[in-house]
């Protein structure tokens, strides 16, 4: 699995930034940093959204029939997923903040493993570019802490 | 003696496109046509596998839960009215495949199924692709017959 860009881990516990939230997805993947606010209360708001590609090895299927290391473990195929998540943080109506991450992941099967799921696969991915963009967005703290400052 | 051992080479090549073909056959319906109308509440999910020599004879149920779809035959291709939300279809035989798709009201998706090489019997491959690439592959694929009413849910139902 590789995941871009590479941040270093840190302890978000306690960092949550208020705003409307716009995401039409699971709310287990949505960044815990951030938080649905009451209207009013502040001036931020959020748009997070992902996205999933699919792809699969073009390798003929009856290949590894031909190939004699086949029974000794040999892949006989491969699959790949890559996920892309993208948080846009506003205020009012301007764009202040973007950050996005992308998280890629291949697994090969062999006649005795077929390996993760692409569900699997893709709960995994989704919860890393989740806590990516945390990290991404906790060193910029002292921006949503005090918005003002750099003004 | 030529005439038993012609007999005897036709007899070995109708058993074997019997095994080839045979055990998997099921009764396609007409060739793909795209659906004219999404239900406004449903995402519709293309569920379809490309013909091909290899497994032709194997087919496999495609479920979400424990809820039948489709049984997925070689050539064939089933539309699915999925509720919105995360749905995971998936698929068994010696080894299980399983995919998530985030289904959105009103749009449509399409889901790939091939049979990969196994240790006893072919293996399900279950794979969401692109639009582009989805309606290029499914032209050539037969509606498949909606599955026995015990293994669908009522509020799975192709909608009349």
């Amino acid at each position: 699995m590789a995941i871009t860009p590479q941040v270093a881990s840190r302890d978000v516990t306690g960092f949550k930034v208020k705003g409307q939230i716009v995401y039409e997805g699971n709310p287990d993947y949505l960044p815990r940093t951030i938080a649905q606010g009451n209207p009013g209360e502040t001036d931020f708001s959020f748009r997070y959204a992902y996205h999933c590609a699919y792809g699969m090895d073009n390798t003929h299927q009856a290949l590894p029939l031909f190939n004699p290391l086949s029974i000794v473990g040999f892949p006989i195929g491969a699959n790949t997923l890559v996920i892309a998540g993208k948080l846009d943080v506003y205020r009012g109506d301007a764009l202040v903040k973007s950050y996005s991450a992308t998280c890629a992941m291949d697994k090969t099967r062999n006649l005795f493993y077929e390996g993760e799921t692409y569900s699997e696969l893709r709960k995994r991915g989704l919860a890393e570019v989740r806590t990516n963009i945390e990290f991404q967005m906790h060193e910029d703290r002292n921006f949503f802490v005090n918005p003002n400052a750099g003004k | 003696m030529a005439v038993t051992q012609g007999r005897r080479r036709a007899l070995i090549a109708i058993l074997i496109a019997g095994v080839l073909g045979g055990s998997g056959c099921a009764t396609l319906g007409p060739v793909y046509t795209k659906v004219d109308k999404v239900p406004e509440d449903r995402g519709l999910v293309y569920i379809y596998r490309p013909s091909g020599i290899m497994g032709s004879g194997v087919a496999y149920n495609v479920k979400v839960g424990d809820n039948v779809v489709t049984t997925l035959h070689s050539g064939g291709y089933f539309p699915y009215y999925s509720k919105p939300g995360e749905v995971e279809f998936w698929a068994k035989t010696e080894s299980r495949s399983a995919v998530t798709i985030d289904v959105k009201p009103g749009q449509v998706y399409y889901l790939k199924g091939t049979l990969g090489v196994g240790f006893f019997v072919g293996r399900p491959h279950l794979l969401v692709v692109s639009a582009d690439v989805g309606e290029k592959e499914i032209a050539e694929c037969k509606l498949i017959p909606e599955p026995k009413k015990e293994d669908i849910k009522e509020e799975n139902k192709t909608p009349k």
